[in-house]
């Protein structure tokens, strides 16, 4: 890609060095030199040039400009690499589509080697979509196998061809690396290197899965099963030992993970052990040295040493160094250690403190650094048995302040006006009390330096006055405030004591416990438990309370003067911090002024009057004194520390106001500079709220970071969890047997930990859409493998489609082209996690010819739920049997009384359309009902009630176990079977239904009856509308009338006929005869005819004759 | 009081106290919960008590799916959550406890319901044995407040009071969902600023509540000049089914952060043998309220745990709280806090920026809570 960037460069223009147009702009340059400064840009030069001259087009400037901006940025996400990253996961996978999942949901970056004399393969684009599914890693794309193609415009036309094919696949630039072809087996040096570099440099994206999990790709795996439990029954479950960089974000130990292809698995042992391959020293350097490089080799035993998290292995090689140790012991021991030493990849001080030791067998190895803190532990608590004294003592005050509440109570009898009531809640608080000292009490056992304090404190003011009776129960208030609030203490009261007796593996203050309890003997031990019993019990049924319960009782009298003090500072009328005083602001605004000042003290001439640059004292407290007028008591107070003001130095203000100043700059100068910088006269946008996202979040990155970075590692840990890059090792039990017999290396095992509920399962309802290369389309109720979060799972699916009004409507089949909701049983998962959907998993070649791509759909989580919501139309049928007037009785739609009941008021319809409503159940027959329509319906109509159905969505979930097969099937897990499948497998056909067959339709005429219309009508119709065409009686007007002639009328019509007959005749003589005419005359015109052209033929003859005469004449 | 066993995800414990706290914490983390031997060595009355009950009640209608086996003498509540789901809830709350009981709940689950939470809750307004509705306006919402950054749609109203033993108040709770809560740090708590204050008297004479608010006010003026205290005087059907009166104030520091302290009238059968005098509950109220100020923090101390919640569930960032001395009750949340969601805090006193600084008193030592979120996120949300 660089050579191509070093190609595309355009040749720059020369200026001519020399020649007329040279010697021209040099005198040019000379003389605009002279007139003008010489840096100025054209804009300052000639700023009439630059003005705008069309308000609309630099508004369209303007905005344009904004869009781009606005289209590069992104939300500002908070930076979660860690300090020391773990290695960079750079995938290599085989053709599984188990393992393909897997590899995407890791790795940082993708190379995708690519035959280039073939092109991409469709498992390419498998592997792409899975990426896009589950947070695209880096993909770099590496074209091989260039060599193949000898043309080379070819060749770059296929390289161009495979460019664009992959960027609309990726995104628009990606990078796509060449590699020219194979020397003598192996890819060329150069350009592995170069790869290498590129690999190196590459920056990587947080992705929102990743950035809220952590997860970890195994690199060593251990089997610690008792053998003689695996010998008695090898199928038991193994004790197994997993090792990995922690990546993501921090893995904590109580959370569960999901080993992917295996299933959820708590983790039952976590330890941090060290880094196999820690990264080199800080310098950069181009190559490492020979010493540094170290050979790592994940799921291999290189070299023959193992780290485990107390021990290091070492494997001794065949029988040959065995038979050496025969020898000499002492000899093989020695270059054991030599070997050891080689070896060690950490400092004799590191290793020091690993060094451990242990007395017995079962025992806790004791760690040298455990060993120098007991000592530690010692020399602070030089009094153990002063503890207790002082112990006792609590106990006395406390019970002497209860006294001393009494007699205050006594006191106060005659005006109290709580009496009964008041006791009880002392016992109460005498409960609390106790409770309280046996805490104290076990704390005690835990000396800190705090508590010593306060029981100095204490101690003093025994010694001191005798009066000290009357405020014991506000001291007993102040230490127990004391101790809720004081930093080791509070730890320690939260967690400590209480996490020694349950959780025995807590770290750091636990240890110290621990070592206590052996030193101290068994005693303390039992006192101590048996105190935390008590103080469980006391506190087990206790009335939840949220207030905050002194032990001592009530409140200290505020009002007295010396309380008073305590909390005058907590309003604003008491003294405000030196940052924060306004006055103090506006003080130290004036010194920095007269410090800018060249001359600090200077003489106003008009008045002859002195200033000095520092204001005098006495000025200070007058304003001082003006402007506290209100609050005379703080006034004192506020002087004086305004005088230690003017005692601070002047390094010191400096620094105060240099604080400030970074404040304000902060604030406001950046974002001018930034504009000052690039000011060409444009005018620019306002992206403060961008930048203050950008800001934020860079602030909580680093936060993130130094806030517990000073802490000691394994307190960090336990506040933290195991930050990303610790090499860790995670202890599980009870995993299945197989996954140990079956373990093959080539396949990644990802431990990927779950978040709050996400071991739960529910009803996950999601929005999905299925691949437009995918060849079928889905069927509800089909099983369905989804690959979600990190788990790979068998499920049972619904489809369904989201209404306008947001009911969800079943759906059978998954739709084309667009998306559909679908809900299955599974895991929960938060929403807007992306998945895909395959059919099936297994590794079958003419199943992958047949579908051609894997990957059935792909989708998003929108909602979990623990119900579903998905509702299929329903409509019964019934018939009506009596029907008045608009009611009428129905048949056949229920089947019971109680079903009518539960559908009274429901809307129904008949075909053609009359609506109505159910009334009331009728008792013959059973499910029969009343109701009523909006017309008169017919006997023939059909009665629909159009409802909603709720469909059950399958509880099943089966994750997918691909690990646990043996070698030869790791590719070949098989789930449910589809209903499909299992019919086609068995052969297995159904019966058609009869009402589902096709059947010729068979239709008898219909015979309409006659339109009438009646009389009534009729008549009151207007004329035009009345019908008037026809007899009034159509059968009546068929019937001829007979015609009787009288003698006379039949003499006429025998005349008439006989008339009529003569004419007839003539006409047809006079026919005939015109016809004889008429061929008598056409024959005497053919004769002429003929006669005159056999005339004209004679003539033509002799004309002819005559001009060929002529013409022989004129030739010869 | 540490689970005394966990079997698989379910964490089982001993002892009624901290039920709520339990449960709360239950259906964030989805975890199962068990709690055995409740009360059960008290003899006239083991098992679970009615209030409880009407929470188990709450919990069951604000989620989806969850389920609650009891044993027949209720010493032993089994409790698996289902998934927050909120909504519109009417809840009638056992009297025996304040409205303020349950409400606290309300006000934690509130932001990851699956809707916005919308409810009404009728019972006794204002009690002694939890923090009156008043004092969870003040001092919890305005925490609430600032993890949700904006209000809308938070909302707390004093529909009717009702005081112990009958009650016969009703409020209303409005709260906004949030798919996460930031991480935040908040570590200056100003200084108080002003002072307010509400009187209540139902069914009893109005001279009782002035007088209240005369003394109250005496006190603490002497502190601040910025005192202004309300009286709510109701009569009829807005005083709820019993008589009786008390106070609540709240002072506002320049931060925005909320101390409150409230105090009320004995009920009616007390008041025969000790009658409350409006006087001594004025100075009492007021002493309450000086000596939250004196602790201090960034958060009233009735509602530490909340901001300890918060803060825990919030994104996967540091986060730090200040707060005063820790409560019994705190330090308990805080336990359970790492049962359920195995976070620890890291707790410590905050060191003063400046020398000088040091030197001036303002209230007692401090707390500062910080620790990584566990990056909770709200999977109740529909997303669209």
């Amino acid at each position: 890609m660089a050579d191509d960037a070093g190609q595309d460069k355009r040749k720059q223009h020369r200026a001519r060095q020399s020649g007329v147009k040279a010697d021209k702009k040099k005198l040019k340059a000379k003389k605009d030199s002279n007139q003008k400064e010489p840096e100025l840009t054209a804009r300052q030069r000639n700023p009439k040039a630059f003005a705008i001259n069309s308000a609309q087009r630099a508004e369209r400037n303007f905005r344009r400009k904004e869009d781009l901006t606005a289209k590069k940025q992104h939300i500002p996400v908070v930076d979660q690499t860690p300090d020391v990253p773990p290695p960079v996961l750079i995938a290599v996978c085989n053709n599984d589509v188990n393992s393909m999942i897997d590899v995407a949901k890791c790795a940082d970056l993708v190379l995708l080697l690519c035959d280039a004399s073939y092109g991409f393969e469709m498992e390419i684009f498998e592997f792409l979509n899975i990426c896009q599914v589950h947070g695209m890693p880096k993909i770099m794309g590496v074209l091989t196998h260039l060599d193949m193609i000898k043309n080379p415009k070819q060749l770059r036309k296929r390289k161009k061809e495979l460019k664009h094919r992959f960027w609309t696949e990726v995104y628009d630039g990606a990078k796509l690396f060449y590699l020219s072809g194979l020397l003598h087996g192996e890819y060329l040096r150069n350009e592995v290197k170069n790869l290498g570099r590129f690999i190196s440099v590459m920056k990587f994206r947080p992705l929102q899965w990743r950035g809220a999990h952590s997860y970890l790709l195994v690199d060593r795996i251990e089997d610690v099963t008792n053998t003689d439990r695996v010998r008695r029954d090898p199928k038991c479950d193994r004790e197994v030992v997993l090792y990995g960089y922690v990546r993501g974000v921090p893995l904590k130990q109580e959370h569960m993970v999901h080993i992917a292809g295996l299933g959820d698995a708590r983790i039952d042992e976590l330890n941090v052990i060290p880094d196999p391959c820690p990264l080199p020293g800080t310098e950069k350097k181009r190559s490492l040295l020979e010493k540094e490089r170290l050979l790592y080799a994940p799921m291999s035993g290189v070299g023959g040493i193992v780290y485990d998290k107390d021990a290091v292995y070492i494997e001794l090689q065949g029988s040959h160094s065995h038979k050496e140790q025969e020898q000499t012991a002492e000899a093989a021991e020695q270059a054991e250690l030599v070997n050891k030493l080689i070896d060690k990849k950490a400092t004799i001080d590191e290793q020091m403190e690993q060094q451990e030791f242990r007395l017995f067998s079962d025992a806790k190895p004791i760690k040298s650094k455990d060993f120098r803190n007991d000592q530690d532990d010692e020399e602070e608590d030089e009094e153990p048995e002063s503890s207790e004294n002082e112990d006792d003592d609590g106990e006395d005050s406390g019970l002497d302040a209860a006294d001393s509440e009494e007699e205050q109570q006594d006191e106060f009898d005659a005006d109290d006006w709580r009496g009964e009531n008041s006791e009880e809640e002392e016992d109460a608080e005498e409960e609390d009390a106790s409770s309280g000292d046996e805490e104290y009490q076990s704390l005690g056992n835990v000396k800190t330096s705090n508590e010593s304090d306060s029981d100095d404190e204490e101690a003093r003011v025994l010694a001191s006055n005798m009066s000290w009776k009357t405020n014991l129960a506000q001291k007993a208030r102040d230490a127990f405030l004391q101790r809720h609030s004081e930093s080791k203490n509070l730890m320690r009261l939260v967690y400590g004591v209480y996490n020694q007796s349950e959780h025995s593996r807590q770290e750091a203050q636990a240890e110290d416990d621990d070592s206590e309890e052996e030193l101290g003997g068994l005693f303390r031990v039992a006192a101590k438990k048996q105190s935390q019993q008590q103080s469980d019990k006391d506190i087990k049924d206790k009335d939840e309370r949220c207030f905050f319960e002194y032990q001592g009782d009530g409140t200290r009298d505020w009002l007295a003067e010396d309380n008073k003090e305590l909390i005058k500072n907590c309003f604003v009328t008491g003294k405000w911090k030196a940052s924060e005083d306004a006055e103090n602001l506006l003080k130290m605004d004036d010194m920095s002024d007269a410090e800018s000042e060249v001359y600090g003290d200077f003489e106003d001439l008009e008045t002859g009057e002195q200033h000095s640059g520092k204001p005098k004292a006495g000025d200070g407290g007058e304003s001082g004194e003006e402007n506290s007028k209100p609050e005379d008591s703080s006034a004192a107070k506020r002087k004086l520390t305004r005088v230690e003001e003017e005692n601070l130095t002047k390094a010191e203000l400096m620094a105060k106001k240099l604080k400030l100043k970074a404040k304000f700059d902060a604030e406001y100068d950046n974002s001018g500079e930034g504009k000052g910088e690039e000011d060409n006269g444009r005018i620019t946008g306002d992206h403060s709220f961008y930048d203050d996202l950008k800001a934020e979040a860079q602030r909580q990155s680093e936060l993130n970071k130094s806030e517990f970075a000073h802490l000691d590692n394994e307190f960090r840990i336990q506040i933290e969890g195991y930050r990303p890059g610790l090499y860790v090792r995670l202890g599980f039990k009870q995993l299945p047997a197989e996954f140990i017999e079956n373990f093959d290396a080539s396949y990644p095992v990802l431990v990927g930990a779950l978040n709050m509920t996400e071991e739960n399962v529910g009803y996950v309802n999601c929005k999905v859409k299925k691949h437009r290369w995918y060849k079928k389309i889905l069927k509800t109720g089909d099983p369905l493998i989804i690959s979600m979060g990190w788990r790979r799972f068998q499920t049972v699916a619904i489809y369904a489609k989201v209404e306008d009004n947001f009911r969800q409507r079943y759906l059978k089949y998954t739709p084309n082209h667009v998306t559909c909701s679908m809900t299955f049983w599974g895991p929960i998962t938060p929403q807007n996690t992306g998945f895909l959907a395959l059919q099936t998993v297994r590794q079958d070649q003419e199943e992958m010819r047949r579908l051609g791509f894997r990957i059935a759909a792909t989708g998003c989580v929108t909602e979990v739920d623990k119900s579903s919501q998905i509702m299929k139309k329903l409509k019964l049928v019934g018939h009506p049997f009596k029907i008045y007037k608009k009611t009428a009785f129905v048949k056949d739609m229920f089947n019971s009384s109680l079903e009518v009941a539960k559908f009274e008021g429901a809307k129904i319809k008949t075909v053609s359309g009359i609506r109505g409503q159910i009334k009331k159940a009728h008792h013959t027959p059973e499910g029969s009902y009343r109701a009523t329509f909006e017309d008169k319906i017919l006997l023939s109509d059909i009665v629909f009630c159009r409802t909603w159905f709720r469909v059950e969505v399958p509880r099943f979930y089966a994750p997918v176990t691909s690990l646990l097969l043996p070698l030869d099937q790791k590719s070949q897990w098989q789930g449910m079977k589809t209903l499909g499948q299992l019919k086609r497998e068995r052969a297995v056909q159904n019966a058609a239904q009869p009402d589902s067959m096709y059947t010729s339709i068979v239709r008898k005429e219909k015979i309409f009856r006659p339109l009438t219309i009646p009389k009534a009508l009729q008549r009151a119709l207007p004329y035009k509308d009345k019908p008037k065409l026809g007899p009034e009686n159509p059968k009546a007007a068929l019937e001829r009338v007979a015609v009787v002639n009288s003698p006379y009328e039949q003499k006429v019509s025998k005349m008439m006929k006989m008339i009529e007959t003569n004419f007839k005749d003539k006409r047809q003589r006079e026919r005939m005869e015109m016809k004889k005419r008429i061929k008598n005359y056409r024959e005497k015109k053919r004769e002429k005819m003929a006669s005159k052209e056999r005339r004209q033929k004679e003539l033509r003859k002799k004309v002819s004759r005559a001009i060929s005469k002529v013409r022989g004449k004129q030739t010869a | 009081m540490p689970p005394i066993a966990q079997e698989g995800n379910c964490l089982i414990y001993r002892g009624s106290n901290f039920l709520k706290q339990r449960l709360i914490l239950a259906c964030l983390s989805g975890k199962p919960v068990k709690i055995s031997q409740i009360r059960s060595e008290d003899e006239t009355a083991p098992g679970l008590r009615e209030y409880e009950i009407s929470l188990i009640r709450l919990f069951d209608k604000i989620t989806n799916g969850t389920k609650i086996e009891l044993n027949p003498a209720g010493t032993s509540v089994m409790f698996s959550p289902g998934l927050l789901h909120g909504g519109q809830i009417h809840h009638d709350c056992c009297v025996q406890r304040g409205i303020g009981y349950y409400l606290d709940a309300l006000i934690a689950l509130g932001p990851f319901c699956k809707s916005p939470l919308q409810c009404t809750l009728r019972g006794v307004t204002n009690s002694k044995d939890s923090p009156s509705v008043d004092h969870i306006k003040g001092a919890a919402l305005s925490l609430l407040k600032r993890f949700l950054l904006v209000d809308e749609g938070l909302e707390l109203k004093v529909v009717r009071r009702g005081v112990a033993p009958l009650g016969g108040g009703e409020i209303t709770f409005r709260c906004p969902v949030r798919k996460s809560l930031r991480a935040i740090q908040f570590q200056s708590q100003g200084m108080v600023k002003r002072i307010r204050g509400t009187v209540y008297a139902c069914k009893v004479s109005p001279a009782l509540a002035n007088r209240t608010v005369e003394a109250a006010k005496g006190c603490m003026l002497k502190f601040l000049p910025d005192v202004y205290i309300y009286t709510d005087q109701n009569k009829g059907k807005m005083s709820g089914n019993s008589p009786g009166f008390g106070i609540c104030l709240i002072a506002e520091t320049t931060d925005g952060v909320c101390f409150a302290a409230d105090c009320c009238s004995n009920t009616r059968e007390e008041s025969d043998d000790t009658p409350s005098i409006p006087e001594n509950m004025g100075k009492e109220v007021a002493l309450r309220l000086l000596d939250e100020i004196y602790r201090g923090g960034c958060v009233d101390s009735s509602y530490q745990w909340l901001a300890a919640l918060y803060i825990a569930l919030g994104q996967k960032h540091v986060s730090k709280f200040l707060t005063g001395a820790l409560s019994n009750y705190t330090v308990h949340f805080l336990q359970h806090l790492r049962d359920f969601f195995s976070i620890t805090f890291k707790l410590e006193n905050p060191e003063a920026e400046d020398e000088d600084e040091a030197e001036d008193v303002r209230g007692a030592q401090k707390v500062l809570m910080a620790c990584v979120g566990i990056g909770y996120t709200n999977i109740n949300k529909r997303v669209t």
